[in-house]
């Protein structure tokens, strides 16, 4: 369970209660059918579908200057080609990759903000694609070479 | 009487339920009231409101699947690249004889900053300043059509390279995957231009902002594909 699941969960429990019983009643509610529990306990001051406000202009600022300087290091290293083994580069190129990704992501999608249930469409998505596509790869690489 | 493992009897916690159910907070105006689901459904027709049947907005979850769903469709042409790239046998330019990494560097870094104005966009309509939600909003869409215009010449200079959509598998797939890229782009700077449209005829309010979030959820995505897609096609060794 992540944080965020764990704040989720909390923010819906209320703020009555010992933690065990509000964690109690949180499944209870939850077997009792997870829709109607999260349609009588949303947040106030939120839209539908968030647990926490969104961060503010300046933090967006910060992503961004990260993301620029993951951008401009992703470039560099790619010039290397021929200095350091090919397979130090794919792994660096994918690893700054996979980081702005998030990055884009869980900050400016909201997804570190939102309910956990869009992270997990999103995830669904964004894993699915790769694992299928790279069976098809190892699959079709082998045929395409006969 | 049945009874739930934890003592609770079953008939009366369903009634709460079902009453808890009908007592669906609306979030119209963001007072947070209990109104009775009849009530609540016409709220959601009011302007501002938030329609919903599961807890969360009901546009934002659709657009949500749909950017799932979108995944699996760019990673289809993107697999299909990588498979058909550095085939032995192909006619024609190859990515190093044609790819100009400074100049698609730029223009990547363009559509990751429009991101930024993007979400700054959204940040100002949530807090009602509809002039600066403006600016942001023009300046992404500008943003996109510099990027745009990038992949217009990148294009073009690949043509006088000799490199079409059908002078080998690297120019189809190349094209293919990156031509659809930017279509998708085309759409969100035409969608972001109507809502900026609708702002300056004072029809855009704060109340709306979920409109903008969920124009800009498709926007971050555009901009995530090319992020694999910089990483994927044009930076990795041939």
């Amino acid at each position: 369970m992540t944080d965020t699941d764990t704040e989720t969960q909390e923010i819906e429990a209320g703020s009555t209660g010992s933690v065990p019983e509000r964690q109690a009643g949180h499944e209870a509610d939850l077997a009792q059918g997870d829709v109607a529990y999260r349609m009588s306990h949303a947040a106030p001051n939120l839209l539908p579908g968030e647990i926490r406000a969104h961060p503010d202009p300046w933090q967006y600022v910060v992503v961004a200057v990260v993301l620029a300087v993951i951008t401009a290091v992703e470039i560099a290293v790619s010039y290397m080609e021929g200095d350091i083994p090919d397979g130090l580069i794919v792994t660096l190129l994918l690893a700054m990759m996979v980081m702005k990704f998030f990055l884009v992501a869980s900050w400016f999608m909201h997804l570190r903000t939102d309910q956990p249930v869009f992270r997990r469409f999103f995830i669904v998505g964004s894993i699915a694609a790769p694992v299928l596509y790279l069976v098809v790869l190892a699959t079709l690489h082998g045929v395409l070479q006969h | 009487m049945e009874a739930w493992p934890d003592g609770r009897d079953a008939a009366t916690e369903s009634t709460n339920l079902m009453t808890a159910v009908e007592e669906t907070p609306t979030s119209a105006g963001g007072s947070g009231e209990l109104v009775p689901a009849g009530a609540a459904h016409d709220a959601a027709a009011a302007p501002g409101a938030h329609d919903t049947h599961t807890g969360v907005a009901n546009a934002k979850l659709a657009m949500w699947l749909f950017l799932s769903s979108d995944c699996l469709f760019f990673g289809a042409f993107i697999a299909t690249y990588l498979l058909y790239r550095g085939r032995d046998g192909q006619t024609g330019p190859k990515p190093a004889d044609v790819y100009n990494i400074p100049f698609t560097s730029v223009t990547s870094f363009i559509l990751l900053m429009s991101s930024l104005t993007m979400v700054l966009a959204l940040a100002a309509v949530q807090r009602g300043d509809y002039r600066r939600f403006r600016v942001w909003l023009m300046a992404t869409a500008l943003f996109g059509a510099t990027f745009i215009g990038g992949q217009i010449f990148e294009f073009t200079e690949f043509t006088r390279k000799g490199l079409n959509v059908d002078t080998n598998l690297f120019g189809s797939s190349f094209f293919i995957l990156t031509g659809i890229h930017g279509t998708h782009v085309l759409v969100g700077i035409v969608w972001l231009i109507s809502l900026w449209s609708l702002s300056m005829q004072s029809r855009l309010s704060q109340g709306d902002s979920e409109r903008v979030e969920i124009a800009g959820l498709y926007w971050h995505f555009v901009d995530i594909v090319w992020i694999v897609i910089f990483t994927v096609i044009y930076l990795l060794p041939k």
